[in-house]
């Protein structure tokens, strides 16, 4: 059982959200990937976090052909 | 046979998925300095494209990212023909797919404007730097102003 999971599709759902919301929207935050790592513990959003920065690492490392 | 790559990007070129990465990884491509979590890839958009797709990613746990019940990604034939673009949530995080980036073109358009790049033991395609520049201008958030500033000050320092 749990909370109905709340879906915000960055550029429309914006009406009737919160003003810090809405400026996250608008700057270009993708909100629902914050609402989806508000349903991760600590331990698995570092997880995610180290593979997105390998892949950095890799892609820096990258050499045009 | 589960093939644990580390990498979604490693398993899109291993899979021979038909795609070239834009967004915020083609800005560290060229040289950015930002950190983004999310993988961008404009791509073909054909049923036989996506089912390779959805093969490479199948012991990841796909998901709609953007659907309230993250409905698990099933493509078949059939559904793939209305897909425009598909956001998904993976184990080795978000992939979002887009069949059109903005300011650029369709996957054809963009694919004209990649350059091929290795990085480690892979080649794949990348969007290159003045598209990106414009596709970054087309969405015109300020995030988006932020990664012109840097990728239009890159070019110039290549210049000098």
């Amino acid at each position: 059982m749990g909370a109905k999971k709340k879906v915000l599709h960055s550029y429309t759902d914006v009406a009737g959200q919160s003003d810090q919301v809405r400026a996250a929207v608008q700057f270009g935050i993708d909100v629902q990937a914050l609402i989806d790592n508000l349903e991760r513990t600590p331990a698995e959003r570092i997880r995610r976090h180290q593979v997105a920065l390998d892949t950095t690492m890799m892609l820096r490392n990258a050499k045009y052909l | 046979m589960s093939n644990y790559l580390s990498n979604l990007l490693e398993r899109l070129v291993n899979a021979g998925v038909d795609f070239v990465l834009v967004g915020g990884f083609a800005g560290v491509v060229h040289g950015c300095t930002y950190v983004t979590q999310d993988i961008d890839v404009c791509c073909n958009f054909s049923p036989d494209n996506l089912i390779a797709l959805q093969e490479a990613l199948s012991d990841l746990h796909p998901v709609h990212r953007m659907t309230p019940t993250r409905k698990p990604l099933q493509l078949t034939e059939q559904t793939c023909a209305k897909l425009k673009n598909l956001y998904l949530d993976t184990d080795l995080g978000q992939l979002d797919l887009l069949s059109f980036i903005d300011g650029v073109g369709d996957y054809q358009e963009v694919k004209n404007v990649s350059v091929m790049v290795r990085a480690e033991d892979m080649e794949l395609r990348v969007i290159n730097i003045d598209a990106l520049i414009a596709a970054k201008k087309a969405m015109n958030r300020p995030r988006d102003r932020e990664a012109v500033l840097q990728l239009e000050t890159l070019k110039k320092l290549r210049k000098q």
